[in-house]
């Protein structure tokens, strides 16, 4: 535990430092901001349409920074050729691994909640309200889902370039968001193998669609109940525990020989 | 004798499209403590390779290494460990003393002793008035400093330098020859990789040259190196010849 915390601390200072989060916050204020002043299909700045349309782009943003940041850190330590000057210290390589995946959480985790807090401000300015328990539980599996999201890509970036390991991982993200949902829909139309390669698919990704509670706070259908919340978390948790162990495993053979600076 | 560094029959090798490459072949190195140790060879000869072994970058493919009679596969075996590579570089984004408090506490030195080295390395570098300043903005020769001071932070028994005189100025040379010869004073064990021939003539007591991925000669310097010779010449007849006569072959 003594290095995991060093490291994670690195990494969020170097998301702050580089100010990615700053950028991508603007972008959205910027978004939003537009948004609330059309007029699109008569809806003009309806309360409702601000905050799906914000939740919607607090979504998109975080998961595009979780995997860029993600997707970063272990690819440039071997590029720069600090990742010796790392393994060099008594640093174990699952701590290397747990600290990395841990910062970027940390500091992805952080953007969103500065992403909810911008919605929120829009929504009140309209007029309208957030409703506060929900919209805690919608951030807690939200941030659950990021932790996911990290996780994924730090697998692929223990064997990858970034531009590799971000491609994949969004792909997969925007698949498991998209497509994973739907798959029941197409098992119907289909028969024999087709049908059983899709089940496996529904069965094996993760299913995103489950930490998404957007439509219980837009329309303030009240808090999802305990128990079914708590299996949900378990269930990211297991999604997060695997990944790791996972990643730890692709990493702790891996040779840095002088070569790996080129990659 | 406890070997500050110590390997037996010690071999990597690799998997490329041709076949299984070996680029270390039964390496028995041994240091003594307090020594400081030159490690010579050609390009290719393996001196990289065999420190990335040391410092557990690299997993051997037959024998063993220990490092403070510590196997190098475990991480304590770092513990007591000081590292600077060829080209070093670390984040950017960081300031020197912010670099040294991450170093720190990776070795788990914590508040009151890990200001007192911090402040005490900085000195030693002679960077205090620019400690506060984002690295970003460090010349090479700054970066190469505060490198430096990262790598000897957790005041390390043994400091392992690939190349450390690669590139630098005359004065940076200087400066890297001074501390090492600053390390030897205060008894710790230095080894190091070089292609500089004079440098290793100048500060070195022991050394191994490296050939093909062996060791073809290890031994003292003023025993391997015969009076009036230059190891540069030595250095060219064991590399041409693999290994003279007369001196201690490994």
């Amino acid at each position: 535990m003594n290095t995991i915390f060093p490291i994670a601390y690195v990494v969020w200072l170097g998301l702050w430092r580089r100010k990615d989060a700053y950028v991508l916050l603007i972008l959205m204020g910027a978004m939003l901001l537009v948004l609330s002043s059309l007029n699109v299909f008569g809806l003009g700045g309806k309360v409702v349409y601000i905050a799906d349309i914000g939740l919607v782009l607090t979504w998109l943003f975080s998961a595009l920074l979780a995997v860029q940041i993600m997707a970063r850190e272990l690819p440039a330590e071997q590029s720069r050729g600090t990742i010796h000057v790392l393994l060099a210290k008594p640093v174990t390589r699952f701590a290397l691994v747990l600290g990395k995946w841990l910062g970027a959480w940390a500091a992805v985790s952080v953007a969103t909640l500065v992403f909810y807090g911008t919605v929120a401000v829009l929504v009140y300015a309209r007029g309208g309200h957030l409703p506060g328990p929900a919209t805690a539980q919608a951030l807690g599996l939200h941030i659950t889902a990021l932790a996911i999201i990290t996780a994924i890509t730090l697998i692929f970036s223990t064997r990858m370039n970034h531009d590799a390991a971000a491609a994949i991982s969004l792909i997969l993200t925007g698949a498991a968001f998209l497509v994973i949902p739907r798959i029941p829909e197409f098992v119907t139309s289909e028969t024999g193998f087709t049908a059983g390669v899709m089940l496996v698919l529904y069965h094996a990704l993760p299913h995103f669609e489950l930490f998404d509670l957007r439509q219980w706070i837009i329309h303030d259908f009240g808090m999802v109940a305990w128990p079914v919340y708590t299996q949900i978390l378990l269930y990211g948790l297991a999604w997060i525990t695997g990944c790791i162990l996972v990643a730890w495993m692709t990493f702790r053979r891996r040779h840095f020989s002088r070569g790996d600076r080129m990659l | 004798m406890s070997w500050v560094i110590e390997t037996e029959k010690l071999g990597v090798s690799f998997q490329t499209r041709q076949g299984t490459v070996a680029a270390l072949q039964d390496i028995n190195l041994k240091v003594e403590p307090g020594q400081v140790f030159g490690f010579i060879g050609p390009n290719g000869a393996g001196k990289t390779t065999t420190m990335h072994v040391l410092l557990g970058f690299i997993t051997p493919t037959t024998g063993s290494a220990r490092l403070l009679g510590t196997d190098v596969r475990l991480p304590l075996a770092r513990q007591h460990i000081g590292f600077l590579p060829e080209h070093p570089d670390t984040y950017r984004f960081l300031s020197g003393r912010e670099l040294l408090q991450f170093t720190g506490r990776l070795f788990g030195i914590r508040g009151r002793d890990l200001r007192r080295r911090i402040d005490s390395m900085l000195e030693e570098v002679d960077m205090t008035a620019t400690a506060d300043r984002r690295i970003s903005t460090y010349s090479r020769g700054m970066l190469q400093r505060i490198c430096l001071a990262q790598a000897l932070i957790n005041d390390p028994d043994l400091v392992i330098l690939d190349e450390p005189t690669g590139g630098l100025d005359p004065i940076g040379r200087q400066q890297i020859r001074a501390m090492i010869a600053g390390l030897r004073s205060r008894g710790k064990t230095v080894f190091f990789s070089s292609h500089e021939l004079s440098e290793v003539e100048l500060v070195c007591d022991s050394m191994a040259i490296l050939v093909g991925g062996r060791v073809v000669v290890q031994g003292k310097l003023a025993d391997v190196v015969k009076p009036g010779q230059r190891l540069e010449s030595y250095f060219m007849d064991v590399v041409r010849s693999r290994a003279p006569a007369g001196a201690t072959h490994a």
